[in-house]
């Protein structure tokens, strides 16, 4: 039995696999090294990083829905110092690539965590969160005016040379434009979608359920809107695709890629079970060999063939 | 080296006919290294909705059978899925997680349970050397309904000092639990009145009883009669008890529950807030850096 190629080149970013863990549902990369060894990842992606130590919004901070779940935990993070003097040096161990995600409220906070992020270390790449949609200012609004995301970009672009990730928010119009956008403002690759901006109230205290009232929603819920999402993007760009939402199986990944995403990134899904990134590479193996591809790379996009 | 294991199911009956409490033992791996004020986070059937685990405390641990006992409350439709699950079968179980309680060597250990946070308080009980430990539960629930059928199960068996209270008076005294704690604690000359009275040199007998009492180091200090507590129930209730202690001069360790995604620290849902050594604010993950706190250290408002 021939083994499958599974390196997966996005842009200037190679990774042994195209399979990854989503931002804020991996902690920093430390929580699941008691189920697996989290180099047998393509790549993990640690929460998103503020300029400044954030304690986040209180609880309740998730809420379950059918088949998903809110989450408004408002970027809780160290802040960029305790990132680089505390978190780095610990993730340096894990020995996989890491993919940082970086949070501002103004185009000054994505320079300077920009300038901040050392360029040989185990940091692959950065995710450029502009589409967080639990914290009041910022965020969001990078994420919703294709104008102001490609600035984002740009001005993050200046500041760098580590391969940029645009991560892109599905609570707009028209996901073609701002894909447009960020590849104009000198992204290396798309990851999409964050959350969709969701809301829960309790019947009994008839009071909104998150602590924050409204929260992102994710899990096997959102997954259809994520693949029409990616397929729409695959058509407009010609930036590679880290596609995610909802992903918790083999199958869903082979979906996602068919849409257009070269790599995929698992999150909610690890809650529920942590060995899940690990079955879908497995998964993604035996279904190319099933098709007879000798590589995974052969999957990407083909929905989109007549 | 992971830490999903299938546990099979020994028995998930409800305490009494048509109780809505449920006790749950599972045979598997997690009895190997489980401490008490540790919990298990549950998968309840095989759809995806509902979709996240189900944190429990656990409530039993027997390491020579392999066996650990879990009782739940049947509150939504994740733990209403999961009284369908029958003996023989099996479930995904995620476990031991958390930190658990200080496990004391000697002196005393007073146990304060709010309704169904008696659970990982009678896992504690349990765990001590009742030769060098003396173990007192002072446990509050709704009525002697409440009481009996889960005292049946978790607790008296266990042949502890205990006393309860009642909120309709039905069984032990009427009041909240905190009632029970501060009886307990003016028994013990460690708390006096937290009202005064405003006349300087009163006679009455209220000002009589409450004579200022001196508390003596050696006895909530380190020591052979040194006390400590350990409590678990709903938040307003772990803040008044936290507080008597406090003011008692006797240590205690909190249980929190809080909603939880994935049980293992990664994803920051289920946030508490506590004040660190330093005097800062800082969030911390109930499910990873707890679910047990020191009680001085939990800021029990914190609204921003």
């Amino acid at each position: 039995m021939t083994g499958i190629d599974l390196t997966t080149r996005l842009g200037p970013l190679q990774l042994k696999n195209p399979v990854l863990t989503a931002s804020g549902t991996y902690g920093f990369g430390e929580e699941y090294k008691a189920f697996y060894d989290p180099s047998l990842l393509g790549a993990i992606t640690v929460k998103g990083i503020t300029p400044w130590p954030r304690r986040g919004n209180p609880a309740p901070r998730v809420a379950e829905t059918p088949a998903g779940m809110l989450n408004a935990v408002g970027l809780e993070n160290p802040g960029l110092e305790a990132f680089l003097t505390a978190c780095l040096p610990r993730l340096e161990r894990l020995n996989t690539p890491v993919i940082v995600n970086i949070s501002g409220f103004s185009l000054d906070d994505y320079a300077l965590l920009a300038a901040a992020m050392p360029e040989d270390s185990c940091i692959a790449a950065l995710e450029v969160n502009i589409s967080c949609p639990n914290v009041k200012d910022g965020g969001l609004a990078f994420g919703t005016d294709p104008k102001r995301a490609e600035e984002v970009l740009a001005v993050t672009r200046r500041h760098t040379r580590l391969p940029l990730i645009a991560k892109l928010s599905p609570n707009v119009t028209d996901i073609a434009v701002m894909a447009k956008a960020v590849e104009n403002g000198g992204a290396d690759i798309i990851s999409l979608i964050n959350t969709l901006l969701g809301m829960r109230i309790d019947i009994k205290t008839g009071r909104p359920v998150l602590g924050n009232l409204m929260g992102g929603l994710s899990g096997p819920a959102v997954l259809p809107v994520a693949v029409r999402m990616v397929y729409q993007v695959y058509q407009v760009v010609k930036l590679p695709i880290i596609g995610m939402g909802g992903i918790s199986s083999w199958q869903d990944a082979v979906e996602f890629m068919l849409a257009g995403a070269t790599a995929v990134s698992i999150g909610t899904a690890n809650f529920v079970n942590p060995m899940a990134p690990l079955e879908i590479i497995e998964g993604l193996e035996a279904y190319c060999r099933e098709k007879g591809y000798t590589a995974v790379g052969e999957i990407v996009g083909r929905a989109h063939r007549r | 080296m992971t830490m999903v294991h299938r546990e099979t199911v020994l028995e998930n009956r409800p305490l009494a006919p048509g109780a809505d409490l449920y006790r749950l033992v599972l045979r598997g791996k997690v009895a190997a290294t489980a401490r008490p004020g540790q919990f298990v986070h549950l998968k309840v059937g095989n759809s995806t909705d509902p979709l996240l685990r189900r944190p429990l405390s656990i409530a039993g641990i027997d390491r020579d059978k392999g066996e650990i006992t879990l009782f739940y409350r049947v509150a939504g439709r994740g733990t209403a899925l999961l009284t369908g699950v029958r003996a023989e079968e099996s479930l995904s179980v995620i476990g031991p997680l958390g930190n658990g309680f200080t496990v004391p060597a000697a002196g005393e250990l007073l146990l304060v349970a709010g309704g169904i946070g008696l659970f990982p308080l009678v896992a504690l009980a349990a765990a001590v050397d009742r030769a060098r430990v003396k173990v007192k539960v002072l446990w509050g629930g709704e009525n002697r309904k409440f009481i009996e059928i889960v005292g049946r199960e978790a607790l008296f068996p266990l042949r502890v000092d205990y006393a309860v209270a009642t909120m309709d008076g039905s069984m032990g005294i009427r009041g909240p639990v905190t009632d029970l704690l501060r009886a307990e604690l003016r028994g013990k000359d460690l708390l006096q009145e937290e009202e005064g009275c405003a006349e300087t040199g009163c006679q009455e007998s209220h000002c009589r009883d409450l004579a200022p009492v001196t508390i003596v180091d050696g006895k909530t200090r380190n020591g052979p009669g040194m006390i400590r507590a350990a409590a678990c129930g709903p938040q307003g209730m772990l803040q008044a008890v936290t507080g008597l202690l406090l003011q008692a001069g006797v240590p205690v360790e909190v249980a929190l529950e809080e909603r939880m995604a994935c049980g293992v620290g990664a994803c920051l849902g289920c946030a508490c807030t506590v004040r660190t050594a330093d005097g800062a604010l800082a969030r911390k993950r109930v499910c990873r850096d707890g679910p047990v706190f020191g009680g001085r250290e939990v800021i029990w408002d914190d609204r921003d």
